[in-house]
């Protein structure tokens, strides 16, 4: 072959025309319209009003440079916040962690996979629903009035809440599992506890635990605001620094809160990334 | 060649008798007999949608026939009774996709084959498995050549070194009957002669009565003492292996205008 030959032009058809669906296109303008008029809607309902806040600016810059420089001293600022910040995580592992049982119990009678009696399992889901339902400030309330202000009806709250957040998500996680490894055991005459025990919690441990430390995360950031509803820890001190006009302080408690959720979301999802399977 | 309904040999560990199946208004079984004799090997051949997995899946209970009976050793298996559900325990069943929990040691996997006998005290955990399963389960592995690798995590281990796991777990559910749906499609052909090489194995030495969907003819030609070959939901023929003519094997797979994609 000579290399002066020239090169052969490469094979070319042509493309066919591509049918598309005129229906696909209507429903596809419908949905952009009605997303539209939602967000119209909602501007107008929340009061969005921009003109206001170009006005009334200079009053965010008073209450800022109230806050700075943030007031640093020992005793019984600094002290005090760490001290409540320890109370504030506490109230968060102890939250996350109670309501496990609780979570196991839900989640197995709340998932196709674990459950195949429709009435238990609408039932398991309606009780997660409930406990999903009402905020967990309103838990706090509630507790509030029959243990007292304090750390201890803030974990009450949190188990409340938690259970029906992590219920639901336990459930999910049951229900992508693979059911191949469970039909196994069930043709070898496995029972349904059995199937539980044997084929779907020991597939889907890693994602379950993945989801307790998700949780812890949420939790020590929910507890914060129980505080400032007298559920103790630093979300209270934060409450109580506003009431006293100290901003000072209440920037020296936003940073600790910044630290502590940080530090927890970090070591978190260290943990979740060593389990991913 | 059509096979005719004969009554069940007195020697069959597993009878089916009749098996009809139509999945929305589609036929894909029916005038399904299948024999199979403790320690004997039948190899099931066919094309994709041949009906070959679902005659299985009736046996076990995953799939319920329009009619037909199945029984082991005479005892029914799918009249829906509490026998009978007792009686399916006596059938095992291994799958091209294995199956086997991956997170857990081939030893609970190879345990679990025991819970239909075990009380919820002794299963809630593998740490509750009595003491004499796992030595049981240990002399199962033993038999598939895994006794060394109890411990390891089945995700571990390679496809074929799985599918011998599934076969030990069979064989620790104390099954008479083992049912095989395409198990070595998955695997490589070494691992594939090797686990049905095991597998007719078991069946000569445990007296297990071995029912296989395979894909290779000629790997069911090496290992089955019979083929029986399906096309369109029927029985083409049923024969000892030395019987059957490459041309019979060959129409299986013959594919005709109105086969589906």
């Amino acid at each position: 072959m000579s290399a002066l030959a020239p090169e052969p032009a490469p094979r070319r058809l042509p493309v066919p025309r591509r049918r598309r669906d005129p229906r696909t296109l209507a429903t596809g303008a419908a949905v952009l319209a009605v997303l539209a008029a939602l967000h119209v809607a909602a501007w107008i309902g929340a009061e969005m009003d921009l003109g206001m806040l170009a006005e009334g600016w200079h009053g965010m810059v008073r209450f800022v440079s109230e806050a700075v420089p943030p007031d640093l001293a020992w005793d019984p600022v600094v002290k005090d916040g760490l001290k409540a910040c320890l109370v504030t995580l506490w109230i968060g592992l102890l939250g996350t962690t109670l309501s496990i049982p609780f979570t196991i119990a839900l989640s197995v009678l709340g998932s196709r996979a674990t459950n195949g009696n429709a009435a238990v399992y609408q039932a398991a889901r309606g009780v997660l629903s409930f406990l999903r339902a009402v905020p967990d400030v309103v838990f706090a309330l509630v507790f509030v009035t029959a243990v007292g202000l304090g750390p201890f009806a803030g974990v009450l709250a949190l188990v409340c809440n938690n259970t029906g957040v992590m219920g639901k998500l336990w459930a999910e996680a049951m229900e992508e599992v693979d059911d191949g490894p469970a039909q196994a055991l069930r043709i070898a005459g496995a029972r349904r506890t059995q199937l539980v025990a044997h084929a779907v919690l020991p597939a889907c441990l890693p994602q379950l635990v993945g989801l307790v430390l998700y949780r812890l995360d949420v939790n020590v950031r929910a507890s914060l605001v129980l505080g400032l509803v007298g559920a103790g820890g630093i979300g209270f001190l934060i409450n109580q620094s506003i009431q006293e006009f100290r901003f000072d302080q209440m920037l020296t408690y936003i940073l600790m809160v910044l630290v502590l959720v940080v530090a927890v979301d970090v070591l978190s999802s260290l943990v979740r990334r060593r389990l991913a399977p | 060649m059509e096979t005719t309904t004969t009554p069940a040999p007195a020697t069959a560990a597993l009878t089916v008798r009749g098996l009809r199946k139509s999945f929305g208004g589609r036929t894909v079984l029916t005038g399904f007999d299948l024999d199979v004799a403790p320690g004997e090997v039948v190899a099931l051949l066919g094309a994709n949608g041949s009906g070959k997995s679902t005659a299985l899946k009736c046996v076990v209970g995953l799939v319920r026939p329009d009619e037909g009976r199945a029984g082991v050793h005479g005892a029914d298996l799918l009249d829906g009774t509490r026998a009978a559900a007792r009686a399916r325990t006596r059938v095992a069943m291994v799958f091209q996709q294995i199956h086997l929990v991956r997170r857990r040691s081939a030893l609970d996997n190879v345990c679990a084959g025991a819970l239909g006998r075990l009380p919820i005290t002794r299963s809630w955990s593998p740490a509750a498995f009595p003491r004499a399963l796992r030595e049981e389960a240990m002399g199962c592995l033993d038999r598939v050549g895994l006794a060394g690798r109890a411990h390891e995590r089945v995700g571990a281990l390679s496809g074929g070194q799985q599918q011998r796991v599934a076969l030990a777990r069979a064989l620790c559910q104390r099954a008479e009957v083992l049912l095989a749906d395409e198990p070595v499609s998955a695997l490589d052909p070494s691992a594939a002669e090797n686990v049905m090489a095991v597998m007719t194995d078991l069946a000569r030495t445990e007296n297990l009565a071995v029912a296989a969907v395979l894909h290779q003819p000629e790997l069911a030609r090496r290992h089955a003492d019979r083929l029986v070959g399906l096309r369109d939901g029927r029985i083409a023929f049923a024969a000892p292996t030395a019987a059957v003519t490459a041309d019979q094997v060959s129409a299986l797979y013959v594919v005709d205008q109105e086969v589906p994609a």
